[in-house]
């Protein structure tokens, strides 16, 4: 459930007071038909909170605390769990430290392979969202959070298979697993790693610790994952070219 | 509003083929056009006007019906197997392909000739109303000879059902699996006119509709998949060249 227009506009009261509507989606970059509709319909999307707040300098997740629905975000000061940084690394990423620490030293010589790595790409990646909730998974977290919000197991599935995950549920799953309540916002993308208060190279420090065994074993299921949607994805494909082939 | 029903599958059907010219020319999936050329001719066939214009011209001992009969077979035949043959579904087309459904397509032929040449058919009637009327022998071998029209198209449609339903909840494109629900309803509306003898004489208006929703599904369905592939060839065309 995205936030009520009406705490929207006491908020944008205190954050922009004596603004027009026309000049904060003009600095912030939501469109205004956008907001317009929002807040006909008494519903304002968590995204433009987020877009607001960043035109105006104020921490995003500190601006969704200021609502109901997420006010235990503010007193959330757990850091990230080294599985759940991890997770927030991109499948290439994983690759590419797997080839850096097992190519024999100094015999390397190209420069991907220079001991100054390319800083990690940042969240979320393809998969972010699922891989997020399988770190923080104990076996019965899926159950959990169906319980606490009423949305079906499947549906919940259904939006981390697609990736997403609504803000509400992401802050949702963090509460049922006990971690720092941000985090589900980063592996949607709603906020950054900072805005969460992940310290800066947090991502590159926990997959520094991991040990070569438990990075070739992650790689390794990430690779297979991966493998199984893009033969979806053929297959899927092929279905339908036999169609256009049969009856075009 | 029958009237309007029957020209309007007609138009549609017509206009479904004409569509299907430029791929006659190209020689891609020609079946398709000869199918729909065969379905609007069986329309036209259907409509009491045409019917006795050209049945008038066969001789008026109502050979067109006959003819209507296997032009709906020939129709539903290619058809059916292109579809199946679209949507992968193996067993469809092992069904109307293979043994089975070429012992169905013998026996009930079989059974609609000798049913046509033991009625007095003379003095064309579409619908043959006029020929069941005559005495009670022709009146049951006319409701023999329009089940075994029914039967052979109900047969195809059976076999490839299941591949349609499959595929509305497959992960095609949502066009495509819109196209296979109209494909499944026009599948079951085709067996359903099974049931016709079973209808009350005033209800009769229902076999038209059942009859000509099921053919408008059909053509929609398809209409519908050359609609996706259109979208789809803007975006990307992974086909190689024309198959031919």
């Amino acid at each position: 459930m995205p936030l009520p227009a009406k705490a929207f506009q006491r908020w944008l009261n205190g954050v922009a007071p004596d603004t027009s509507t026309a000049d904060i989606c003009r600095v912030s970059g939501v469109k205004r038909t956008t907001l317009a509709q929002q807040l006909v319909r008494g519903k304002v999307a968590e995204t433009t909170v987020v877009s607001i707040s960043r035109a105006y300098n104020i921490n995003p997740v500190a601006a969704l605390a200021t609502f109901d629905t997420y006010s235990d975000l503010a007193s959330s000061s757990l850091p990230p769990s080294d599985k759940e940084l991890v997770s927030q690394i991109a499948t290439v990423d994983l690759l590419r430290a797997v080839i850096v620490r097992t190519a024999p030293t100094g015999s390397t010589g190209t420069e991907s392979m220079d001991p100054c790595q390319p800083e990690l790409s940042p969240p979320p990646h393809a998969t972010s969202v699922k891989n997020w909730v399988d770190a923080i998974d104990d076996g019965e977290l899926r159950h959990r959070v169906s319980t606490a919000t009423g949305v079906a197991p499947q549906n919940y599935s259904a939006q981390l298979t697609a990736n997403r995950l609504a803000p509400e549920l992401a802050v949702a799953t963090s509460r049922a697993a006990g971690v720092g309540l941000a985090g589900g916002l980063v592996a949607t993308g709603l906020v950054t790693e900072a805005e969460a208060g992940w310290p800066r190279g947090a991502r590159q420090a926990a997959l520094d610790r991991l040990s070569d065994g438990d990075l070739a074993a992650l790689s390794g299921e990430r690779l297979q994952a991966l493998g199984k949607t893009l033969r979806r994805q053929e297959q899927d494909q092929e279905q339908t070219e036999r169609i256009w082939e049969n009856l075009v | 509003m029958i009237e309007m029903l029957q020209w309007t599958t007609l138009i549609a059907s017509g206009a479904a083929a004409l569509s299907r010219i430029p791929n006659l020319v190209r020689r891609k999936n020609r079946s398709i056009f000869y199918a729909l050329a065969l379905l609007t001719l069986a329309i036209l066939l259907s409509i009491d006007g045409p019917y006795l214009a050209i049945d008038a011209l066969l001789g008026g001992a109502n050979v067109a019906n006959l003819l209507l009969r296997f032009i709906i077979f020939g129709a539903i035949f290619f058809l059916a197997l292109r579809i199946a043959a679209g949507f992968g579904d193996s067993r469809g087309i092992q069904l109307i392909r293979g043994r089975t459904g070429m012992l169905a397509l013998g026996l009930i032929s079989t059974v609609l000739v000798v049913c046509f040449v033991l009625m007095d058919t003379s003095g064309s009637s579409a619908g043959l109303v006029h020929v069941a009327a005559k005495n009670q022998q022709n009146a049951l071998l006319v409701e023999y000879y329009g089940a075994a029209g029914r039967a052979y198209p109900a047969y195809v449609c059976l076999a490839i059902l299941p591949g349609m339903l499959r595929a509305i909840r497959s992960p095609l494109p949502a066009l495509l699996r819109m196209s296979a629900a109209l494909l499944a309803v026009g599948s079951i509306a085709i067996p359903l006119s099974l049931l016709f003898p079973l209808v009350p004489p005033g209800l009769g208006f229902l076999r038209f509709i059942v009859n000509y929703t099921a053919i408008l599904c059909f053509v929609v369905g398809l209409a519908l998949i050359w609609v996706a592939s259109g979208r789809a060839g803007r975006k990307h065309r992974p086909l190689p060249a024309e198959r031919h």
